[in-house]
């Protein structure tokens, strides 16, 4: 992962990562004519990138904290993001022109693109080292 | 052996479904916990190492972005057991 140090730039990749891979579903739901599925999905990745945008501004405030304050500071907001999760997944199931899964799936997003980009960092490193043992 | 009428099966089913709910829900605490101690350990390590600010930053918001996610799934299943049963 490049710029590890800098996690405004870090976070800006991910979502453009996650916006690029995300136009695909997104696309073939409009192609489909499924436009419940595009609208619930694109609701789950609005929120989720709103959240994650929370997340990181928790994360400074907390890093100025003492070490018990910014524990319970970072558990109350975590509940805090519950709640809301919680909001956004039951609008997606009492509205009808949203589908539950696709504003899960899209509240997903950001954490398989997070958990793919580890896993080919890892791949990556691992071929690259395999290769300089190899010279 | 004793029979139940189709209303009571029904109002069975739908019970467990909310017991099942309940449990689900239980799963939504551990991240909680979780994060909360990722977040003391980093302040720690920041007043240890202040150059190091950034690296930690951006492993704790991968982290905690993650380790919400079993929080989330919890709260899906919740709610499938208690709008769709």
């Amino acid at each position: 992962m490049k710029d590890i140090d800098n996690p405004h730039k870090v976070q800006k990749e991910i979502l453009k990562k996650t916006y690029l891979i995300s136009l695909l579903p997104i696309i073939s739901s409009l192609l489909a004519g499924e436009y419940d599925i595009t609208l619930g999905f694109v609701f789950g990745l609005v929120i989720a990138t709103l959240l994650l945008r929370l997340k990181y501004n928790n994360i400074i405030r907390a890093l100025s904290m003492e070490e018990e304050s910014a524990e319970k500071f970072i558990r109350n907001r975590y509940f805090l993001e519950y709640a809301l999760y919680f909001l956004v997944l039951i609008t997606a199931v009492r509205h009808a022109r949203l589908n539950f899964l696709a504003a899960a799936v899209g509240l997903f997003m950001i954490k398989f693109v997070v958990i793919s980009w580890s896993v080919i960092d890892l791949i990556k490193d691992t071929f690259q080292s395999k290769i300089d043992e190899y010279k | 052996m004793v029979e139940f009428s189709p209303e009571v099966i029904d109002t069975i089913i739908r019970a467990a479904a909310l017991l099942g709910a309940g449990f689900a829900m239980i799963a939504g605490i551990g991240p909680g916990i979780g994060q909360g101690y990722a977040a003391g350990k980093a302040v720690e390590s920041v007043a240890r190492d202040p150059e190091a600010r950034g690296n930690i930053i951006t492993t704790m918001l991968l982290g905690q972005a993650v380790a919400e996610s079993t929080g989330i799934y919890s709260l899906v299943i919740a709610i499938v057991l208690i709008f769709t049963i």
